[in-house]
């Protein structure tokens, strides 16, 4: 059976598709899936260092393709997980060392190793980005409630449908404080905005930056508040319904309050 | 240099012969997205414009531009910078007004077009251009290192680059500070420093992203919830006078334009929650 190949894509820089490929890959792997990451930001790689792993890098993607090694040398395993392996990025190449064809190939060849292939997409819609959809046959579209990265999300969404990517939403870095007292985009106003399937709703959480700077994602870590969120998107990728949390959701207060107005 | 024509001003200023003053070209990067240089390139041009110097602002990111909305002039956006370069329109009829700040102009990215569309000779003679007649030309990078990079940094004399306290982001800088070379004399502003994150050791201090990057420090910003809200509202921070994020601004932008002042800096301030946590011996 071949693998699912997904690319995690946002147009905008740092909304968090480096830590999102990191996590629902570890979480993929605790389900007993075999999954490859590829960093595909060629120049500018940070997937090794959100997973710890920089230090054992010999190979890099541009050596596959250029032929110089297997794909099996340049695949560096988790020591946490066998059945998590990432492919890095070249770190002193330019993403115009490879052709989209040259990185299809590669991920069709990928896919024959894995149950899941998950591609880290760069920042962007140059080269880099056509570069990354190539061999994806799947797409996650991570976005944060900021009209910069909405219309951002916007734009690679029409190049994704474009190309025929069923794609699927995930929205990060929502605090639920800010959207009820209106300084925030609601889930919903994204949803209506971006008018794609809704995959999954992160809060923003200061624990993500620690766990982050220390190469340990945090699904594989104990009594971290959005482990089980990365859960349950995975579950969703799989196939399985589960009701979305409701973040929205007045607190006390906010229903006090809302009690008084409607009163 | 200024001002700029009226939109119904028929009568132009005659065209001096003498050489004219150039003014400063200031690229604003960072090699990783969302670290905020189009919120840097927003504040400290509204700063620099307050000082009453003449102020472009540059959206370098076509395809994906962000920067109209942070000033929100998203609805006043007619003719972009590929029309200006394709000689399409005068370069006049494509800068916007600021609605907030006097002095400061916008030369918007092209929204349905491609960064390889841009051609870099054109770049370099169009912020050539703008410089004959600003004082200050701030760029907006866009993310990454390719052609976008390339045709953002291709007219300008100095850079400023942009970090997070994050290892990635870390790396990123460095990367970008090694393609600019001995050019540029890249300063440094670290943006979203959360003080109470770096008391607890759980995020990189500043003395820590510089004894890594070694750049001159023009300033350091905190994480502000704010900076969210002046986003979506297109009110770039550095109009108010509540916020510390706005002082901060301040304080680069005559640092920029060369006063001696000290690098704005955040300080950890322990609240009430958190003396009440550590009296109790708790988590936080």
């Amino acid at each position: 059976m071949k693998a699912r190949k997904i690319v995690l894509t946002s147009g905008k820089g740092g909304v968090g598709k480096t830590t999102a490929t990191v996590n629902i890959g570890a979480a993929l792997a605790k389900r007993g899936h075999r999954v490859i990451l590829v960093d595909t930001d060629i120049g500018l790689r940070n997937l090794d260092l959100v997973l710890g792993l920089e230090k054992r890098i010999v190979f890099d993607l541009v050596e596959v393709i250029e032929g110089r090694c297997q794909v099996r040398q340049a695949l560096i395993k988790d020591k946490r997980f066998e059945s998590l392996a990432i492919l890095p990025a070249a770190q002193t190449r330019n993403k115009d060392a490879i052709t989209e064809d040259q990185m299809a190939g590669l991920i069709d060849e990928l896919a024959t190793m894995a149950d899941y292939v998950l591609i880290d997409c760069p920042a962007g819609i140059e080269g880099g980005f056509r570069n990354a959809i190539a061999g994806a046959d799947e797409a996650i579209v991570v976005t944060t409630p900021e009209v910069s990265a909405i219309r951002d999300a916007d734009r690679v969404i029409g190049k994704l449908a474009e190309k025929n990517i069923p794609m699927r939403l995930i929205v990060n870095r929502i605090r639920p404080e800010m959207v009820r007292t209106g300084d925030m985009l609601s889930i919903d106003d994204v949803c209506e905005i971006l008018s794609i399937e809704l995959l999954g709703i992160i809060p923003d959480d200061e624990e993500i930056i620690d766990t982050t700077n220390r190469g340990e994602p945090l699904v594989l870590g104990e009594g971290y508040r959005l482990r089980s969120i990365y859960e349950k998107i995975v579950r969703r990728l799989e196939g399985d319904l589960i009701p979305f949390t409701n973040l929205d959701a007045p607190g006390f207060f906010g229903r006090l309050i809302g009690a008084l107005k409607a009163g | 240099m200024f001002p700029l024509r009226e939109p119904y001003d028929v009568a132009q200023p005659p065209v001096s012969a003498a050489p004219v003053k150039l003014g400063r070209a200031i690229v604003v990067t960072s090699g990783k997205g969302g670290v905020g240089k189009t919120t840097t390139t927003a504040n400290l041009g509204t700063a620099l414009a307050k000082r009453g110097v003449s102020v472009a602002l540059v959206d370098a990111d076509v395809g994906l531009r962000n920067l109209d909305i942070l000033l929100g002039l998203e609805s006043r956006i007619r003719y972009h910078l590929l029309d200006v370069l394709e000689e399409k329109v005068e370069l006049d009829d494509a800068l916007v007004r600021d609605k907030h700040t006097p002095n400061l102009y916008l030369l918007a990215a092209a929204q349905s077009r491609e960064k390889e569309e841009v051609d870099t000779e054109s770049m370099r003679d169009l912020i050539e251009e703008l410089r004959e007649r600003f004082e200050y030309v701030l760029i907006d990078c866009p993310a990454g290192i390719e052609m976008g990079f390339k045709n953002a940094v291709v007219g300008a004399q100095e850079a400023i680059v942009v970090c997070t306290p994050e290892v990635s982001a870390v790396r990123d800088v460095d990367r970008v500070v090694g393609l600019l070379g001995n050019a540029f004399a890249p300063k440094l502003i670290i943006n979203r420093v959360r003080p109470h994150l770096v008391h607890k050791g759980k995020m990189l201090s500043v003395e820590d992203v510089n004894s890594i990057l070694r750049l001159p420090l023009l300033g350091v910003i905190a994480d502000e919830p704010d900076v969210i809200v002046s986003t979506n509202k297109g009110e770039p921070l550095a109009l108010r006078s509540d916020s510390q994020a706005a002082a901060a601004y301040h304080a680069i932008a005559a640092r920029v334009a060369g006063e001696d002042v000290p690098a704005p800096m955040v300080e950890y301030k322990e609240t009430f929650m958190d003396k009440l946590g550590s009296l109790l011996g708790g988590r936080r």
